[in-house]
């Protein structure tokens, strides 16, 4: 029924745009509503992802937690060993060494970083997205892919590269029928591809106890998917070991006299 | 407010079921090429014409360069690499310029490059991006063809100053100095002398952004000749912001000028540079002014300074010392006592058009190049390429059929190359091979020989190269008795024959057909163009400096093209507008240009096509930009030319320079114009823009490639272009825009087995090519995107047994989704560090599979084929010996680590069974690693290493197992039986009745 009704609401939205011009607040407004709600979301303070990450022909199982204040980590299932790729215990963020499996703080830099995109891991970067400082711009209509969207400018919170603070931009592109982003195209900020544009495609949207996320995410580079994620199960508010966030510290060994 | 709305738009439900109905006939292919990608290639080794450089006023590490034909790169690593940020629009650059009160966000670009040689592009007007090039808005002058400069007030961002060149092929009235005091909104023409006089040059006082120079010159080029200078041209000075103008030429020598640079020292605004262009030799050269141009005096008149105004007329003086001053030119001159004498700039490629100094340290210095930007870090002694600019501009492409095939091609300034369309780690610049020098045009592979022909300008030289015995000859056509002056164009053409391989045909005039591959030359045609006598004065052209390059050579073929169905019939089209056929191989030729009902007389016959699907069709392409006619024009005739009808849409923006019939579809065809490629799928009826990872760049030629179907385009600007297999554009149509999933046909995948080694080294900083895929891929239509809900997909056997689970494309349009032909990696037992042997798939048999894709509750099927690489000459009882030996140790991989499962687990429950638990852990040792790390602490292999080791390099080989290989699988059976023996004893032995084990299958399926 809940699907009947996005149908029908997508549709009603689509003779709305033709009727009159979109503000950008408004098209945001919708697509909130369309996932579920400001306030159901809102109610929301984990989610754990179980799925597959499928990079040139390897499937990866993980399960990612997330927390409402932006905590993360994300495990990744390497031949019956847990591999942290990803995870943020609220100040700094770390990850594994593939050498040494071992935990490693990733630079200040990053963690900065990591810090200010985290309050959008759990909640879409749209949510509260005055109160979090960002602005947005309706660029007008384009096709993405065929599809007749709405390109919509997002710049967050600055990052810091190489120790100078630069704009921080996303390009969404909001299906004119649906309400809900199909793409978004992020320049890439550091490193070698530096200036480059990557492109994340999202679709598969399900419901999960009234909300709806979107259950497979493409990212493509130059054309190439480098990384598809598939979300297998979603859950919100379970019960976290709080703990698992911190980077691990290695007991040194007592020294042998 | 939203109920409201809802009502209202339930009763307007059905309106646009009912027009999208009325359209379902026309397909607009634009919204269905979906992943239809196109694919780079390069070359960036010999890069190509840069037309601006400009740096941040801040930050040294941002770098732009405005290229002549491939759009405008930006360098955030102080011109250590570039990326492209304007590929959406208009790829020839004439300014780029920074807002110095918002350096991070507000960029202008002015379209239209402003070095005019014979081969240049035009602009279509002023862009402005607001976020540091991410995203740009056209402002404004969109007739301005040529912008040469942008200027910003520093103390004021609404106010810009634009110089604009304007049209360089004809009279215009958009030209001169522009101002808007609004950023951009609204324009104003402050400076305009007459419709052939131009704004060349634009600098302002960077104390006083009142003061303002203007160099005005008077310009105009034909086809044929070119004239530079006139009465008209001036420099002029306004101290009210543009106001007023006065001409500040106390100094100056008399008569007519033509091109001049003016620029003013940053660190004094008193010491102006000019480099004038006048009529007397003597008079010509560098002049400068301490005094904000009150009184001039000449400095220098030197080869370096004077050469070719309408080529090199920069001058850029050291942002911290006046007395520094850098010319551009033949190979840029650089003057350290204030202009008196020059020296040359370091060793690069010649014709230097740009100089900018780092903003910090003026040892550091960025030039721009017909050969793509260097970089200085000894104030301009030694030079280093940028490496990864890809901006080579092709004249003409063509592709053989070796595997992989290969492209040729001639580049403006850059010689002849050939190079393959794929190689190991991508097409690097080391795989690219030089065939011939000067500016490089034609290049066409013998079909059946390993030898090429290329040629040089004018036919000057044409060359036979012999790959394999690495000979090269020259085999032009020679002045030939009881004929006149041969007249070849500076892009002369050449043709092969299908029917006879040794066949050469070469255009001047006449058509001069060889049989023996260019040794002998016999006349086939009368002079095939008008012979207009005034346009043969190539020796008056050039205006106020003489210029007779050849470039203007006219009444000349320029395209010809011998029928692959009838080696009788030849098309032949000129620069001078002559469309002529011979049915009689070259007894007698009709004109049919009189024919082609809406095209201006004399408009150059860029390219024919002779259709491979009848004799007497043909397509043919003009373009009229030399006289200032920028309409697109592309004609069909299928009477051998009696007739012909316009092929052209309205959706077509741009004069065209190629076309390009389907070998499949008739009514397939793709349009190379100045601003990028354009395919109709319905004969000219609709033509969609293709925009897929291609930019709006000058397609110049245009091969199809008849193995792969891959669409291969010499841009000229941005390099080898290609859209590897465009055979599902041949079956779309209305029928299966109806369709709920269309799959597209696709040939038998072949599992290569042929590899390489590819050396990375340099790819950090070099520009690589991608390469095809090699994977299957499976080709569907989708009519709607597919958003919610879940979408899947599987390769199956015929039996419906799933064989991998991937992902598939869900856009509207064409989806294209690789299968590496493997199954799921094995699971492997768990140790304390990875074994690397155990991330490899192994590949399926040979033999038909299914894709199946499940959308919400629908399921598609679609059965397709893959083959092996014959190349590894294996025979079938080889292969099964390799699969079936790869398997074995897949499931003994698997075995294994459900054996480790289940020890773990009775380790697990027996922590108060310490001898079990020593006996399980010591057998463990045996089985996987358990202590060290993935790097040089790592541990003796084991079990699983070894099995996975080996299981890894059979599976890896392109060969069938060795007996080396065979002999070690026994060894390593053995131990695992060995070891599945004591297992099964201590097994027994931990008596366990109620253990919890998953199944073999679950564990291997979780």
């Amino acid at each position: 029924m809940k699907a009947l009704n996005f149908t029908v609401l997508g549709l009603v939205l689509c003779f709305v745009v033709t009727l009159e011009a979109q503000s950008v607040e408004e098209i945001i407004e919708n697509y909130v509503e369309n996932i579920g709600g400001q306030e159901a979301w809102s109610k929301i303070t984990s989610m754990k992802v179980t799925g597959v990450g499928k990079q040139q022909g390897i499937d990866y199982p993980f399960i990612a937690s997330y927390m409402k204040d932006g905590r993360t980590i994300i495990d990744v299932n390497l031949q019956g060993n847990s591999f942290i790729v990803e995870a943020f215990d609220g100040e700094n963020a770390w990850s594994m060494n593939f050498q040494t499996q071992k935990a490693e703080a990733l630079d200040s830099e990053s963690s900065i970083n990591y810090k200010n995109e985290a309050k959008d891991n759990l909640t879409d970067a749209f949510f509260n997205y005055k109160a979090k400082g960002y602005s947005v711009e309706l660029l007008g209509k384009e096709e993405w892919e065929g599809t007749e969207c709405y390109k919509i400018k997002l710049t967050k919170t600055p990052v810091l590269v190489d120790g100078k603070e630069e704009e921080n931009i996303d390009m969404y592109f909001f299906d004119t029928e649906n309400y809900v982003p199909i793409a978004i195209e992020s320049v890439i900020m550091s490193g070698p591809a530096k200036g480059a544009t990557s492109q994340t495609l999202i679709s598969d949207y399900q419901e999960v106890n009234g909300l709806y996320v979107a259950f497979s995410r493409i990212e493509k580079f130059n054309g190439q998917v480098s990384l598809e994620l598939v979300f297998n199960v979603v859950e919100f508010n379970v019960a976290l070991d709080e703990s698992i966030f911190k980077m691990p510290v290695e007991e040194t060994e007592p020294k042998k006299n | 407010m939203k109920k409201l709305l809802f009502t209202l738009a339930l009763s307007i439900v059905l309106i646009p079921i009912y027009s999208s109905a009325q359209d379902s006939k026309s397909i607009n292919a634009k919204n269905l090429f979906g992943d239809l990608r196109a694919r780079h290639i390069g070359p960036a080794l010999m890069s190509g014409r840069i037309n601006d450089m400009e740096t941040h006023p801040t930050n040294p590490r941002i770098i732009y360069a405005g290229t002549a034909g491939g759009g405008v790169w930006k360098s955030n690593n102080a011109g250590t690499t570039f990326n492209p940020i304007f590929d959406d629009y208009c790829q020839s650059i004439g300014a780029v310029a920074i807002d110095p009160n918002n350096p991070d966000n507000i960029v202008y670009v002015g379209t239209g490059e402003t070095w005019t040689r014979n081969s240049i592009s035009i602009g279509d007007g002023l862009y402005k991006s607001k976020d540091g090039g991410t995203t740009w808005n056209k402002i404004g002058l969109e007739n301005s063809e040529h912008i040469a400069n942008i200027v910003i007030n520093p103390k004021n961002s609404k106010e810009v100053y634009i110089a604009v060149l304007g049209a360089l092929w004809s009279d215009s009235e958009d030209r001169g100095v522009y101002k808007t005091t609004d950023g951009g909104v609204t324009w104003k023409n402050i400076l305009y002398v007459d419709k052939k006089t131009g704004c060349a040059d634009f600098a302002m006082d960077p104390d006083n952004p009142n003061i303002l120079y203007a160099s005005m010159w008077e310009f105009r080029r034909t086809a044929w000749s070119f004239e530079s200078g006139g009465d008209n041209s001036a420099l002029y000075k306004s101290t009210d912001g543009g106001e007023t103008w006065n001409k500040i030429h106390n100094g100056f020598p008399e008569g007519k000028l033509g091109r001049l640079a003016i620029a003013v020292a940053p660190s004094n605004p008193n010491v102006l540079y000019t480099v004038i262009e006048a009529e007397e030799d003597t008079k010509k050269g560098l002049y400068r002014s301490d005094d904000a141009g009150n009184s001039w005096k000449q400095l220098n008149n030197d080869f370096g300074i004077t050469v070719r105004p309408f080529y090199f007329s920069r001058i850029v003086v050291d942002p911290k010392n006046p007395d520094v001053v850098v010319k551009g030119g033949l190979t840029g001159s650089i003057s350290r006592d204030g202009g008196k004498t020059f020296k040359s700039l370091g060793n690069m490629h010649a014709d230097i058009h740009d100089i900018v100094f780092d903003i910090n340290d003026s040892d550091r210095m960025y030039v721009g190049t017909d050969g793509g930007v260097y970089r200085s870090w000894n104030g301009g002694t030694t030079m280093e390429i940028v490496e990864n600019l890809p901006l080579s501009q092709f004249y003409h492409v063509s592709v053989d059929n070796e595997e992989p095939y290969n492209v040729y091609g001639g580049l403006q300034d850059n010689g002849s190359w050939y190079g393959p369309s794929s190689s190991s780690g991508g097409i690097n610049a080391r795989d690219w091979n030089s065939i011939g020098g000067g500016d490089g045009f034609r290049v066409l592979r013998h079909p059946t020989k390993k030898i090429i022909y290329s040629e040089m300008q004018g036919a000057a030289n044409v060359w036979r190269f012999d790959v394999e015995k690495k000979l090269i000859k020259t085999v032009q056509p020679l002045p030939t008795k009881g004929y006149a002056k041969l007249r070849f164009n500076w892009n002369a053409p050449m043709a092969t024959s299908t029917f006879q391989p040794d066949r050469f045909y070469m255009g001047s005039q006449f058509v001069h057909r060889s049989e023996d591959m260019g040794d002998t030359w016999t006349i086939i045609s009368p002079d095939l163009t008008t012979n207009d006598k005034s346009k043969q004065q190539q020796e008056d052209s050039g205006g106020l400096s003489m210029d007779n390059s050849g470039a203007e050579n006219h009444t000349t073929i320029f395209t010809i093209a011998e029928s692959t169905l009838d080696e009788n019939i030849i098309w032949v089209g000129t620069d001078d507008g002559n469309v002529q056929i011979t049915t009689n191989g070259g007894k007698s030729w009709t004109n049919t240009s009189m024919n082609i009902a809406g095209l201006p007389q004399n408009t150059w016959v860029y390219h024919i096509e002779a259709s491979v699907h009848d004799k007497g069709t043909a397509y043919a392409v003009f373009d009229g930009h030399t006289r200032g006619d920028m309409t697109p024009y592309a004609y069909k005739t299928t009477d051998y030319g009696k007739t012909w009808i316009n092929i052209i849409s309205k959706d077509v923006v741009g004069f065209v320079r190629n076309i390009q019939e389907d070998y499949v579809n008739p009514d397939l065809l793709f349009l190379g114009t100045e601003f990028g490629l354009y395919i109709t799928l319905d004969g000219g009826n609709i033509w969609s823009k293709f925009t897929k990872n291609m930019p709006s760049v000058a397609v110049h030629f245009i091969d199809l490639q008849k193995r792969t179907n891959d669409l291969v385009m010499g841009t000229h600007g941005r390099g080898v272009i290609i859209i590897d297999d465009i055979s599902p554009l041949r079956e779309i149509s209305s029928e299966i825009m109806s369709e709920k999933l269309h799959f597209f046909k696709t040939k038998p995948a072949v599992m290569r087995d042929q590899g390489g080694f590819a050396g990375n080294f340099g790819s950090e900083t070099q520009f690589v090519g991608r390469n095809p895929s090699r994977a299957a891929q499976i080709k569907y239509l989708l009519p709607k995107r597919h958003t919610f809900g879940k979408m899947t997909m599987e390769i199956q056997d015929l039996d419906g047994n799933k064989i991998a689970s991937i992902g598939p494309g869900k856009s509207k349009g064409i989806n294209i989704v690789n299968w590496n032909f493997t199954i799921k990696q094995p699971k492997v037992a768990k140790g304390k560090t990875f074994s690397f042997g155990g991330f490899t798939s192994p590949r399926v048999k040979a033999g038909k599979y299914k894709a199946v894709i499940t959308k919400g509750k629908e399921t598609f099927e679609h059965v397709f084929e893959v083959v092996y690489d014959k190349h590894s000459g294996l025979s079938d009882q080889e292969r099964d010996l390799k699969h079936n030996t790869t398997m074995k140790m897949y499931n003994m991989t698997q075995e294994l680590a459900y054996l480790v499962y289940e020890l773990d687990a009775i380790i697990d429950v027996s922590k108060d069974k310490k001898k079990l638990t020593s006996a399980l852990n010591t057998l463990k040792e045996t089985l996987v690693i358990t202590t060290g790390d993935n790097y040089v602490g790592s541990a003796e292999p084991q079990l699983r290493e070894k099995m996975a080791d080996l299981y890894s390099k059979i599976a890896g080989s392109y060969d069938k197992p060795s007996s080396a290989e065979l002999e070690n699988l026994s060894i390593i059976e053995e131990r695992f039986n060995a070891a599945k023996t004591d297992f099964a004893k201590l097994k027994k032995k931990s008596k366990f009745k109620d253990l919890q084990l998953k199944t073999f299958d679950e564990f291997i399926n979780e």
